[in-house]
């Protein structure tokens, strides 16, 4: 028996088009269609976890703040001893069953496709419509790429990720949130403008 | 408003975290009088000075934090792991 495809929560809400301010500088805002996994340590086992995602995977996981890529997958570190998994769209439940095999009982695995939701916001001005919505430093200095940060972003519980140098940014939040996300987000952006794809 | 730098995340605005009272309060041990018990659920110093304090890092990494904090400037002085001792500091 295979489980429903996963339905976006932003499918009539992400309308293609170009919206906001004119201006030569929009952001462009798009949903990142992907598998998300959430792997947990079990007490005292982080060693094991990280050894059996080396050995199974080629990766290796990644230190507080940052993320790690090997392949098709991205780990997110999201808390000590925990990581989130991010890979393209495939069948539904197979990345979260190899992970669980790889780290037996060292870990524990929750599959979070249905659960949380991707946006991908990029463009010059990216990090400076996010700053209106969040209070983590994104000066690429202190923020650049290939960093992490859990934190609140338009008051809701989000996984911000400096996924791309463009610079482009992933937003990985609770899907029954994803709504009220978007509205905060095309409200920040409408200063510079955004383009929907 | 107070700065907490997270051990794990760096410094974040206080509204991420959850004040969780007086980090110093030790349980008595089951067979305590019910005296020791009021006092541990209930009895603070509230000192106006340093004072050592749970802090949750409820919207970011989820973890217990020790915080020196003096109760009148604001000043953080040390966040630190859940487990780590930490000292008062005098003044
Ligand atoms: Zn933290």
């Amino acid at each position: 028996m295979s489980a429903p495809e996963p339905v976006s929560p932003l499918a009539r809400h992400l309308t293609a088009g170009r919206y906001g301010a004119p201006g030569d500088a929009p952001v462009y805002i798009s949903e990142r269609q992907c598998v998300l996994v959430q792997l947990f340590a079990r007490k005292g086992r982080g060693d094991d976890v990280a050894s059996a995602m080396q050995a199974g995977f080629d990766l290796q996981l990644p230190s507080p703040g940052n993320a790690a890529s090997a392949g098709e997958i991205t780990a997110l570190w999201i808390q000590p001893d925990a990581w989130m998994l991010v890979a393209p769209r495939g069948s539904e439940g197979a990345l979260a069953a190899r992970i669980k095999a790889a780290c037996g009982d060292a870990g524990s695995v929750v599959d979070q496709t249905h659960g949380r939701t991707v946006l991908h916001i990029s463009g010059r001005r990216a990090a400076w419509v996010l700053a209106k919505l969040c209070r983590v430093d994104l000066h690429p200095s202190a923020f650049g790429p290939g960093r992490v940060a859990v934190t609140p972003v338009a008051d809701l519980a989000c996984v911000l990720h400096h996924s791309d140098a463009a610079p482009g940014f992933d937003l990985i939040v609770f899907s029954s949130y994803a709504v009220s996300f978007l509205e905060s987000l095309t409200h920040a952006a409408l200063e510079t403008g955004y383009d929907v794809a | 408003m107070i700065r907490i730098d997270c051990p794990y995340c760096g410094p974040r605005d206080e509204v991420e975290f959850a004040y969780r009272g007086d980090a110093t309060v030790r349980r008595p041990s089951a067979d305590a009088p019910a005296d020791a018990f009021y006092d541990y659920v209930y009895t603070r110093r509230n000192p106006r000075g340093w004072h050592v304090e749970w802090w949750h890092h409820a919207a970011g990494c989820r973890q217990f934090l020790k915080v020196v904090r003096h109760t009148m400037t604001h000043e953080v002085r040390q966040v630190a792991p859940a487990t780590t001792v930490v000292d008062v500091p005098s003044e």
